[in-house]
């Protein structure tokens, strides 16, 4: 049991409270959500309950925080440790061990158990976290979601009650954090472990928690069971990634009365709206007239797994070339293969346009390919066999220096890119390199701080910027130049809906003077909202190339909640491509 | 592409007890350091390889040789031209260097140099074995076993783990730097040391922020929470691990013996000597070289035994 009072927190230096008159109470057996913008104080509030606040962190803390009735302040993290396990965002940098099993040992040892116990903790941690099969293996060899599953195990050998963790799945890819998730609800089922998980998508999550927090400003705003949270307006407001299904409920239930409850899975709001459905009048006549709807999903029901596999999407890769074939395209990439040095085949034999206006998302696995091909669109990585012809440039016969006037490439750390002092250098510095210096450069800068809202930020040193607007100054950094294509590697990962939605629109403007916009990304709801071609790569290979439409929907894992939703519902007349909550509701409507 | 990391390649050497590999390490630097002849430093030089070899590191092994090679080569050049004390001279410079003397290149300083190069890539050599084929927790469990503070170890142990980390992170700024239109290896040499100072400067925050987390991951597992720190895994010594130790102290006791009755001796200044051993000479250092590969012979032996 965690019990919060008048729970005030200044970091060192800090002239702003962190935390701010926190008051909560959490009981055993609990899954709580703690979900807000970033900045707003869920990683201090995870640091208060095992006491790294204000052990480790040091500053100034005011109130009352107790865990299992001892006081974080007046105890250690380390006697803490065997009560509240943290497991942290980041899956390199809190393994410390090389070998799996004595990874799970490691708290063990520090508190000095005997090697007999030890050994039985470290079995049945592994059993638990069902990681057995790696026990033997180098953590560096791990994929993302079997290291944040090794951390989890590792804390867990401690039998905590508690366990926190702060967005474990932010730096990990969809299957990845469907493992890591999958076991904390089990964790949270079976052994009865309270759980309190920093989450910014809420969509796979929000059906298992008992309880929704929203901090920001270091403040408490919310706090209550989902559905009441979720469906409250004010909720939305405040940045938080209302799940597309949630959405959508809300926009129907401010029509008729008819939906009760709020749905949480897809399961519920397919129940929930085909009740809506049955009591309305049918809709197929209706959407009819809608020109942008299509309804080649009242055909002949393909069994989805076999959608791609039957190549039924021939037809759309034809389309969507057929439509550009007018533009000389701006990317072209012709029979590409290539190898690594330590001889891994990263890309097989690829054959891409890329056209002016497109706005296209590179998808897959990882280890898919996905970055090895975007790599050669600027040069970083030049073909073992075939080519790639920017603009009539061979990469082959230019540096990357060159190709940086056409192309421009976001990488996904914003940490990678700045170092200059202030933010203002830092767009200087991209059109020093391409000889664009003194006055001619002046407006440019100003023109793209007024555009990425940095202006303020202007004199100030860009590492010391929170998440969201290091993000910025990164993208700000290369666009400043203004690049005919631009490349963005996994930009959104771990990043607020707000934000996201925020990079999309402005990526969205920006292809339409003739330019293109390359998306590498894992994020089905994206690539749903905003890409307009999907690309999907596996083992190196083109699997399928089409419009979003076309490839997001009838995918198994590759498709969007809201298209899961319409698959079900065909029966009612309602199309099966479509991808977002607002087409949806524009279907109903 | 060589990686520096650990990987276990499950041979004989690698199953065999830290300690054993640890003190044949250590035997080797005693011996090289022990002997100046430098047919005694060439031969024992030499005499790593089958251990080398038995570890199936070689390719580790050749490109940490390589740079020791062109370290070998800075000692050789540099000796050369400070040391002036040899009596055959190749070349007198026609410059005279107040209180220096008169700069001139002896056969002495290049044999000199040489010489030392051999003692050092005997050493270097035997070192890669504690870089490739010691389990780097192994290696941090024998060193507090043997009483070094915990902490510190810890820290080294650490160190080592996330330099392969380094090296991406490196890479990725890189390439980040480029495609920001920045030529790297474009300009003066003072440009170039701008170009890369502006590598270092990321690489370098992002480094703290990851020692602060990976700090705070261990802080919250109970790292230096007071008390004998206990260990989930020994390291257990068999029958043939001691029969290894021991062979190894033989070893070492041996070439002192040799070295004290006078053997393996050598004068390179003023003049250099002749390198001719007597046949007794021979036959004692080549059965100072089969000590030095008991290892490997004897880990052969391991490989049946516990088959057995």
């Amino acid at each position: 049991m965690i019990s919060i009072k008048n729970l005030t927190f200044y970091y060192s230096g800090g002239d702003k409270p962190s935390l701010r008159d926190i008051d909560l109470e959490i009981h055993d057996g609990e899954f709580v959500l703690l979900t807000g913008p970033s900045g707003g104080g869920k990683s201090s509030l995870c640091r208060c309950l095992n006491g790294l606040i204000p052990h480790f962190y040091g500053g100034k803390i005011t109130g009352k925080v107790e865990v299992n009735g001892l006081d974080v302040t007046k105890h250690s993290t380390k006697e803490l440790a065997t009560m509240v396990g943290m497991v942290f965002q980041d899956p390199e940098n809190q393994l410390v061990t090389v070998d799996v099993d004595r990874e799970l040992a490691f708290g063990l040892e520090n508190l000095t158990f005997a090697k007999e116990v030890i050994a039985r903790r470290v079995e049945e941690a592994l059993d638990t976290v069902g990681i057995a099969s790696l026990r033997h293996r180098a953590t560096s060899e791990l994929s993302g979601g079997e290291k944040q599953r090794v951390a989890i195990a590792s804390v867990l050998a401690l039998y905590p009650d508690i366990l926190v963790l702060d967005e474990p799945t932010s730096e990990l890819d969809p299957k990845g954090a469907e493992d890591v998730l999958n076991v904390v609800e089990r964790l949270n089922d079976e052994l009865g472990i309270t759980v309190i998980l920093v989450e910014h998508r809420l969509d796979r999550v929000v059906a298992h928690s008992d309880r929704v927090i929203v901090l920001e400003k270091g403040m408490i705003t919310a706090d209550g069971d989902p559905r009441s949270i979720l469906s409250d307006g004010r909720v939305c407001q405040s940045g938080v990634g209302i799940p597309p299904i949630i959405k959508l409920a809300q926009a129907v239930k401010s029509k008729d009365n008819l939906i009760d409850n709020t749905p949480l899975t897809v399961k519920e709001g397919r129940i929930t709206l085909a009740k809506t459905l049955r009591h309305s009048k049918p809709f197929a006549s209706r959407h009819s007239e809608h020109p942008s709807l299509s309804l080649r999903a009242e055909g002949v029901a393909i069994p989805r797994p076999f959608a791609i596999a039957q190549g039924d999407n021939k037809e759309s890769v034809i389309a969507s070339e057929t439509k550009q074939s007018h533009l000389k395209p701006l990317i072209e990439v012709k029979k590409l293969w290539h190898v690594y040095p330590d001889g891994f085949v990263a890309v097989k034999g690829i054959d891409l346009k890329v056209c002016p206006g497109e706005f296209v998302a590179i998808m897959g696995r990882n280890a898919s390919g996905k970055t090895t091909l975007v790599k050669h669109f600027n040069g970083l990585l030049k073909p073992t066999k075939g080519d790639v012809v920017l603009d009539d440039i061979n990469t082959k016969e230019a540096t990357v220096a060159e190709l940086s006037r056409k192309v421009g490439y976001v990488f996904q750390n914003p940490n990678d890119h700045l170092f200059c002092n202030t933010v203002e250098e830092e767009l200087a510095f991209t059109l020093n390199n391409l000889e664009v210096q003194g006055e001619e450069a002046k407006p440019l800068i100003k023109q793209t701080l007024e555009r990425f809202d940095l202006m303020q930020y202007r004199y100030q040193y860009p590492r010391f910027l929170s998440g969201g607007e290091k993000q910025r100054v990164a993208l700000a950094s290369i666009l400043v130049a203004q690049p005919q294509v631009i490349i963005l590697d996994e930009p959104t990962r771990g990043m607020e809906y707000r934000l996201k939605a925020e990079l999309m629109k402005f990526l969205d403007q920006y292809r339409i003077d003739g330019r293109a916009v390359i998306l590498v990304t894992q994020d089905v709801e994206i690539a749903a909202e905003f890409s307009d071609r999907v690309v999907l790569l596996s083992e190196g290979k083109i699997v399928v190339d089409g419009p979003k439409r076309e490839v997001l929907s009838r995918a198994l894992l590759f498709s969007p909640q809201i298209n899961r939703l319409a698959q079900a519902l065909r029966s009612y007349g309602i199309p099966g491509d479509i991808l977002t909550a607002d087409e949806m509701i524009e279907a109903l409507a | 592409m060589v990686s520096y990391k650990y990987s276990d390649k499950g041979t004989v050497i690698h199953r065999l007890n830290p300690w054993c590999k640890l003190a044949w390490i250590v035997s080797v630097c005693i011996l090289a350091l022990l002997f100046d002849n430098p047919i005694y430093l060439l031969l024992l030089s030499l005499s790593t390889l089958p251990v080398i070899l038995a570890t199936r590191a070689w390719k580790e092994w050749l490109s940490v040789m390589k740079f020791a090679f062109f370290l070998c080569l800075l000692i050789i050049v540099i000796n050369a031209l400070v040391s002036n004390q040899g009596s055959h001279v190749l070349y007198q410079f026609p410059v005279t260097i107040p209180i220096a003397g008169a700069p001139r290149i002896t056969l002495e300083g290049i044999l000199w140099g040489v010489g030392n190069s051999l003692r050092l890539l005997a050493i270097i050599s035997a070192f890669t074995v504690l870089m490739f084929a010691i389990h780097p927790d192994d290696l941090m469990l024998a060193m507090v076993k043997a009483k070094l503070p915990c902490k510190s170890v810890m820290v080294t142990s650490l160190s080592t783990k996330f330099v392969p980390t380094l090296i991406d992170d490196a890479q990725c700024i890189a390439d980040a730097k480029k495609s920001r239109g920045l030529e790297l290896d474009k300009g003066g040499r003072i440009q170039r040391v701008k170009s890369y100072a502006s590598i270092a400067i990321p690489l370098l925050s992002n480094s703290l922020d990851r020692a602060v987390q990976v700090a705070e991951a261990m802080e919250s597992r109970a790292f230096g929470s007071g008390g004998k720190r206990t260990f989930y895994k020994e390291l257990k010594l068999s029958k043939v691990d001691i029969t290894i130790l021991s062979f190894v102290f033989f070893s070492i006791a041996f070439g002192i013996f040799l070295r004290c009755s006078g053997q393996g001796g050598y004068q390179y200044y003023p003049i250099v000597e002749a390198v001719s051993l007597t046949a007794s000479e021979w036959a004692m250092l080549f059965v100072l070289l089969l000590l030095v590969n008991a290892m490997p012979i004897l880990a052969l032996l391991k490989r049946k035994v516990s088959l057995d």
